[in-house]
Protein backbone atom coordinates (compact mmCIF):
# COMPACT_ATOMS: atom_id res chain seq x y z
CA UNK A 1 0.00 0.00 0.00
CA UNK A 2 2.05 2.66 1.25
CA UNK A 3 5.28 3.26 -0.68
CA UNK A 4 9.14 3.08 -0.40
CA UNK A 5 10.54 3.97 3.33
CA UNK A 6 7.30 3.70 4.55
CA UNK A 7 6.24 0.33 3.33
CA UNK A 8 9.79 -0.60 5.09
CA UNK A 9 9.27 0.93 8.30
CA UNK A 10 5.76 -0.37 8.47
CA UNK A 11 7.20 -3.86 7.53
CA UNK A 12 10.15 -3.95 10.18
CA UNK A 13 7.54 -2.80 12.58
CA UNK A 14 4.96 -5.36 11.51
CA UNK A 15 8.00 -8.02 12.06
CA UNK A 16 9.12 -7.10 15.93
CA UNK A 17 5.35 -7.23 16.81
CA UNK A 18 5.60 -10.70 14.69
CA UNK A 19 9.16 -11.34 16.66
CA UNK A 20 7.31 -11.09 19.97
CA UNK A 21 4.66 -13.44 19.59
CA UNK A 22 7.11 -15.65 18.32
CA UNK A 23 9.11 -15.55 21.15
CA UNK A 24 6.48 -15.51 23.47
CA UNK A 25 4.84 -19.04 21.64
CA UNK A 26 7.81 -20.48 20.68
CA UNK A 27 7.29 -20.62 16.88
CA UNK A 28 8.42 -18.86 13.62
CA UNK A 29 6.49 -15.60 13.74
CA UNK A 30 5.55 -16.72 10.11
CA UNK A 31 2.08 -17.82 11.15
CA UNK A 32 1.27 -14.08 12.04
CA UNK A 33 3.86 -12.82 9.58
CA UNK A 34 2.01 -14.16 6.39
CA UNK A 35 -1.59 -12.86 7.05
CA UNK A 36 -0.07 -9.58 7.85
CA UNK A 37 1.69 -9.19 4.91
CA UNK A 38 -1.56 -10.23 3.23
CA UNK A 39 -4.10 -8.08 4.96
CA UNK A 40 -1.64 -4.67 5.63
CA UNK A 41 1.14 -5.01 2.81
CA UNK A 42 -1.19 -6.21 0.31
CA UNK A 43 1.38 -9.21 -0.85
CA UNK A 44 -0.67 -12.17 -2.69
CA UNK A 45 -0.41 -15.47 -0.41
CA UNK A 46 2.32 -17.39 -2.24
CA UNK A 47 4.50 -13.74 -2.28
CA UNK A 48 3.78 -13.97 1.51
CA UNK A 49 4.64 -17.33 2.08
CA UNK A 50 7.63 -17.20 -0.23
CA UNK A 51 8.71 -14.17 1.55
CA UNK A 52 8.33 -15.56 5.18
CA UNK A 53 10.34 -18.67 4.44
CA UNK A 54 13.27 -16.13 3.43
CA UNK A 55 12.64 -14.43 7.18
CA UNK A 56 12.88 -17.87 8.48
CA UNK A 57 16.13 -18.50 7.23
CA UNK A 58 18.75 -16.79 9.25
CA UNK A 59 18.09 -17.79 12.72
CA UNK A 60 16.10 -15.57 13.99
CA UNK A 61 14.42 -16.76 17.35
CA UNK A 62 18.91 -17.25 18.35
CA UNK A 63 18.16 -14.67 21.05
CA UNK A 64 14.78 -16.34 22.10
CA UNK A 65 16.02 -19.59 21.98
CA UNK A 66 18.96 -18.69 24.23
CA UNK A 67 16.69 -17.19 27.17
CA UNK A 68 14.36 -20.60 26.99
CA UNK A 69 17.92 -22.29 26.97
CA UNK A 70 19.06 -21.41 29.78
CA UNK A 71 15.88 -21.57 32.12
CA UNK A 72 16.09 -25.10 31.06
CA UNK A 73 13.33 -25.02 28.50
CA UNK A 74 14.53 -27.12 25.95
CA UNK A 75 14.30 -31.00 24.95
CA UNK A 76 17.67 -31.24 22.68
CA UNK A 77 17.11 -34.97 21.78
CA UNK A 78 13.04 -34.38 20.16
CA UNK A 79 14.65 -31.21 18.09
CA UNK A 80 17.03 -33.34 16.69
CA UNK A 81 14.70 -35.98 15.76
CA UNK A 82 12.14 -33.42 14.43
CA UNK A 83 14.69 -31.62 11.78
CA UNK A 84 15.39 -33.86 9.19
CA UNK A 85 11.60 -34.23 8.86
CA UNK A 86 10.81 -30.64 8.74
CA UNK A 87 13.63 -29.88 5.81
CA UNK A 88 12.05 -32.86 3.78
CA UNK A 89 7.93 -32.27 4.64
CA UNK A 90 9.31 -28.17 3.64
CA UNK A 91 10.52 -29.35 -0.13
CA UNK A 92 7.31 -31.37 0.19
CA UNK A 93 4.59 -28.96 1.22
CA UNK A 94 6.09 -26.42 -1.25
CA UNK A 95 5.48 -28.62 -4.39
CA UNK A 96 1.69 -29.17 -3.36
CA UNK A 97 1.79 -24.98 -3.05
CA UNK A 98 1.94 -24.42 -6.74
CA UNK A 99 -1.06 -26.52 -7.40
CA UNK A 100 -3.06 -24.71 -5.05
CA UNK A 101 -5.03 -21.76 -6.70
CA UNK A 102 -3.88 -18.38 -4.34
CA UNK A 103 -7.60 -18.16 -2.83
CA UNK A 104 -8.29 -21.66 -1.79
CA UNK A 105 -4.72 -21.32 -0.40
CA UNK A 106 -5.37 -18.35 1.94
CA UNK A 107 -8.59 -20.68 3.26
CA UNK A 108 -6.43 -23.60 4.07
CA UNK A 109 -4.14 -21.54 5.79
CA UNK A 110 -6.71 -19.73 7.85
CA UNK A 111 -8.38 -22.69 8.81
CA UNK A 112 -5.35 -25.35 9.32
CA UNK A 113 -3.99 -21.92 12.08
CA UNK A 114 -7.88 -21.87 13.26
CA UNK A 115 -8.13 -25.27 14.06
CA UNK A 116 -5.19 -25.58 15.79
CA UNK A 117 -5.36 -22.36 17.76
CA UNK A 118 -9.02 -23.22 19.06
CA UNK A 119 -7.29 -26.75 20.05
CA UNK A 120 -4.77 -24.96 22.04
CA UNK A 121 -6.90 -22.42 24.16
CA UNK A 122 -9.96 -24.98 24.73
CA UNK A 123 -7.31 -27.69 26.23
CA UNK A 124 -5.32 -24.83 28.27
CA UNK A 125 -8.25 -23.54 29.76
CA UNK A 126 -10.86 -26.27 30.50
CA UNK A 127 -8.03 -28.65 32.09
CA UNK B 1 22.28 -49.41 12.57
CA UNK B 2 24.92 -48.59 15.27
CA UNK B 3 23.59 -44.89 14.88
CA UNK B 4 20.11 -46.31 15.86
CA UNK B 5 21.13 -47.65 18.70
CA UNK B 6 22.54 -45.28 20.17
CA UNK B 7 19.79 -42.70 19.73
CA UNK B 8 17.46 -45.49 20.66
CA UNK B 9 19.66 -45.73 23.84
CA UNK B 10 19.86 -42.03 24.40
CA UNK B 11 15.91 -41.99 24.21
CA UNK B 12 15.66 -44.67 26.51
CA UNK B 13 18.02 -42.59 28.86
CA UNK B 14 16.18 -39.49 28.42
CA UNK B 15 12.68 -41.29 29.46
CA UNK B 16 13.99 -41.53 33.34
CA UNK B 17 14.62 -37.56 32.97
CA UNK B 18 11.48 -35.09 33.38
CA UNK B 19 11.66 -34.52 29.45
CA UNK B 20 10.33 -37.63 28.13
CA UNK B 21 7.21 -38.57 29.98
CA UNK B 22 5.99 -40.26 26.64
CA UNK B 23 6.87 -43.52 26.89
CA UNK B 24 6.29 -44.09 30.24
CA UNK B 25 2.43 -42.46 29.38
CA UNK B 26 2.64 -45.09 26.15
CA UNK B 27 4.04 -47.47 28.24
CA UNK B 28 0.63 -47.16 30.54
CA UNK B 29 -1.45 -46.47 27.86
CA UNK B 30 -0.82 -49.06 25.76
CA UNK B 31 0.47 -51.72 28.21
CA UNK B 32 3.78 -52.24 25.08
CA UNK B 33 7.58 -52.88 26.14
CA UNK B 34 10.04 -50.56 26.45
CA UNK B 35 12.30 -51.06 23.92
CA UNK B 36 9.08 -51.06 21.78
CA UNK B 37 7.66 -47.89 23.30
CA UNK B 38 10.54 -46.08 22.49
CA UNK B 39 10.81 -46.72 18.68
CA UNK B 40 7.20 -46.00 18.42
CA UNK B 41 8.05 -42.65 20.16
CA UNK B 42 11.13 -42.10 17.51
CA UNK B 43 8.80 -42.99 14.52
CA UNK B 44 6.06 -40.37 16.11
CA UNK B 45 8.44 -37.59 16.81
CA UNK B 46 10.09 -38.01 13.11
CA UNK B 47 6.42 -38.55 11.41
CA UNK B 48 5.55 -35.06 13.53
CA UNK B 49 8.43 -33.50 11.80
CA UNK B 50 7.84 -34.40 8.42
CA UNK B 51 4.28 -33.30 8.89
CA UNK B 52 5.18 -29.98 9.99
CA UNK B 53 7.76 -29.87 7.46
CA UNK B 54 4.30 -30.32 5.02
CA UNK B 55 3.28 -26.83 6.75
CA UNK B 56 6.41 -25.22 6.16
CA UNK B 57 6.51 -25.15 2.74
CA UNK B 58 2.67 -25.37 2.37
CA UNK B 59 2.16 -21.82 4.31
CA UNK B 60 5.58 -20.33 4.54
CA UNK B 61 5.99 -20.77 8.05
CA UNK B 62 7.79 -22.69 11.01
CA UNK B 63 6.27 -25.43 11.72
CA UNK B 64 6.40 -24.50 15.23
CA UNK B 65 2.20 -23.87 14.87
CA UNK B 66 2.20 -27.59 14.64
CA UNK B 67 4.90 -28.88 16.67
CA UNK B 68 3.99 -26.63 20.15
CA UNK B 69 0.66 -28.28 20.61
CA UNK B 70 1.43 -32.00 19.36
CA UNK B 71 4.58 -31.49 21.79
CA UNK B 72 2.44 -30.93 24.75
CA UNK B 73 -0.85 -32.82 23.98
CA UNK B 74 0.82 -36.22 22.33
CA UNK B 75 4.87 -36.07 23.74
CA UNK B 76 3.39 -34.65 27.07
CA UNK B 77 5.74 -32.04 27.09
CA UNK B 78 5.72 -28.93 29.21
CA UNK B 79 4.47 -25.68 27.25
CA UNK B 80 7.47 -24.09 28.03
CA UNK B 81 9.93 -26.75 27.46
CA UNK B 82 7.82 -27.32 23.54
CA UNK B 83 8.45 -23.94 22.76
CA UNK B 84 11.98 -23.95 23.71
CA UNK B 85 12.16 -26.90 21.28
CA UNK B 86 10.63 -25.48 19.07
CA UNK B 87 12.73 -22.60 18.86
CA UNK B 88 15.60 -24.68 18.86
CA UNK B 89 14.49 -26.29 15.03
CA UNK B 90 13.83 -22.97 13.97
CA UNK B 91 17.55 -21.98 14.59
CA UNK B 92 18.45 -24.11 11.49
CA UNK B 93 17.10 -23.44 7.60
CA UNK B 94 14.82 -26.10 7.67
CA UNK B 95 12.47 -24.01 5.34
CA UNK B 96 16.07 -23.72 2.65
CA UNK B 97 14.16 -26.66 0.37
CA UNK B 98 11.04 -24.92 0.79
CA UNK B 99 12.13 -21.69 -0.27
CA UNK B 100 14.04 -23.02 -3.53
CA UNK B 101 10.83 -23.97 -4.50
CA UNK B 102 9.22 -20.84 -4.42
CA UNK B 103 11.91 -18.95 -5.63
CA UNK B 104 11.65 -20.65 -8.66
CA UNK B 105 8.50 -19.80 -8.75
CA UNK B 106 9.39 -16.07 -8.44
CA UNK B 107 7.31 -15.73 -5.07
CA UNK B 108 9.76 -14.07 -3.20
CA UNK B 109 10.00 -10.16 -1.88
CA UNK B 110 13.73 -10.78 -0.27
CA UNK B 111 13.75 -7.09 0.46
CA UNK B 112 10.37 -7.52 2.77
CA UNK B 113 11.93 -10.65 3.95
CA UNK B 114 15.46 -9.34 5.39
CA UNK B 115 13.01 -6.78 7.05
CA UNK B 116 11.21 -8.97 8.91
CA UNK B 117 14.12 -11.27 9.52
CA UNK B 118 15.20 -8.41 11.73
CA UNK B 119 12.43 -6.66 13.03
CA UNK B 120 11.50 -10.66 14.11
CA UNK B 121 15.33 -10.90 15.83
CA UNK B 122 14.88 -8.19 18.12
CA UNK B 123 10.83 -9.10 18.52
CA UNK B 124 11.28 -12.74 19.55
CA UNK B 125 13.40 -11.42 22.27
CA UNK B 126 11.70 -9.65 23.98
CA UNK B 127 8.61 -12.38 23.68
CA UNK B 128 10.63 -14.56 25.36
CA UNK B 129 11.04 -11.95 28.10
CA UNK B 130 7.75 -11.95 28.64
CA UNK B 131 6.65 -15.82 28.13
CA UNK B 132 9.06 -17.48 30.63
CA UNK B 133 7.76 -15.66 33.54
CA UNK B 134 3.95 -16.56 32.42
CA UNK B 135 2.33 -19.82 33.81
CA UNK B 136 2.13 -22.48 31.57
CA UNK B 137 -2.13 -23.47 31.37
CA UNK B 138 -1.88 -19.36 30.33
CA UNK B 139 0.73 -19.32 28.25
CA UNK B 140 -1.16 -22.52 26.39
CA UNK B 141 -4.47 -20.27 26.07
CA UNK B 142 -2.50 -16.90 24.77
CA UNK B 143 -0.89 -19.35 21.94
CA UNK B 144 -4.36 -20.72 20.95
CA UNK B 145 -6.05 -17.15 20.90
CA UNK B 146 -3.00 -15.77 18.73
CA UNK B 147 -3.57 -18.63 15.96
CA UNK B 148 -7.22 -18.12 15.74
CA UNK B 149 -7.10 -13.92 15.89
CA UNK B 150 -4.48 -14.81 12.59
CA UNK B 151 -7.03 -16.99 11.25
CA UNK B 152 -10.35 -14.80 11.53
CA UNK B 153 -8.33 -12.54 9.68
CA UNK B 154 -7.21 -13.91 7.13
CA UNK B 155 -10.28 -15.60 6.61
CA UNK B 156 -12.72 -11.97 6.25
CA UNK B 157 -9.65 -11.50 3.68
CA UNK B 158 -10.75 -14.28 1.41
CA UNK B 159 -14.42 -13.33 1.79
CA UNK B 160 -13.31 -9.96 0.66
CA UNK B 161 -12.03 -11.39 -2.37
CA UNK B 162 -14.64 -13.64 -3.48
CA UNK B 163 -17.34 -10.89 -3.25
CA UNK B 164 -14.95 -7.26 -3.70
CA UNK B 165 -16.12 -4.49 -1.38
CA UNK B 166 -15.83 -0.70 -2.23
CA UNK B 167 -14.83 -0.27 0.95
CA UNK B 168 -11.22 -0.42 2.49
CA UNK B 169 -9.82 -2.57 5.00
CA UNK B 170 -11.51 -0.89 7.81
CA UNK B 171 -15.02 -1.94 7.43
CA UNK B 172 -16.80 -2.38 10.80
CA UNK B 173 -17.43 -6.63 10.69
CA UNK B 174 -13.91 -7.05 9.99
Amino acid sequence: MAEGKLRDAGILLTAILCGVVSGMVGIGGGVLLVPLLVLIFAFGQHRAQGTSLIALIPPTGILAFLMYARSGYVSWLTGALLIPGVFLGGILGAHLVNKIEPLRLRRIFAAILFALGAWQAVAAWTH
Amino acid sequence: VFRYFHIRGSVASASHTREDKVSQAALRFLGLKDGVCMLLTILVILGLGLAAGVLVGLMGIGGGILLVPVMVYVLKMEQHTAQGTSLLILLLPVGLGALREYWKQGQVDVRAGVLCAVGMLLGAFGGSLVALPMGQRHLQGVFGCFMMAAAILLWNKTRGQAAPQPSEAENPHG
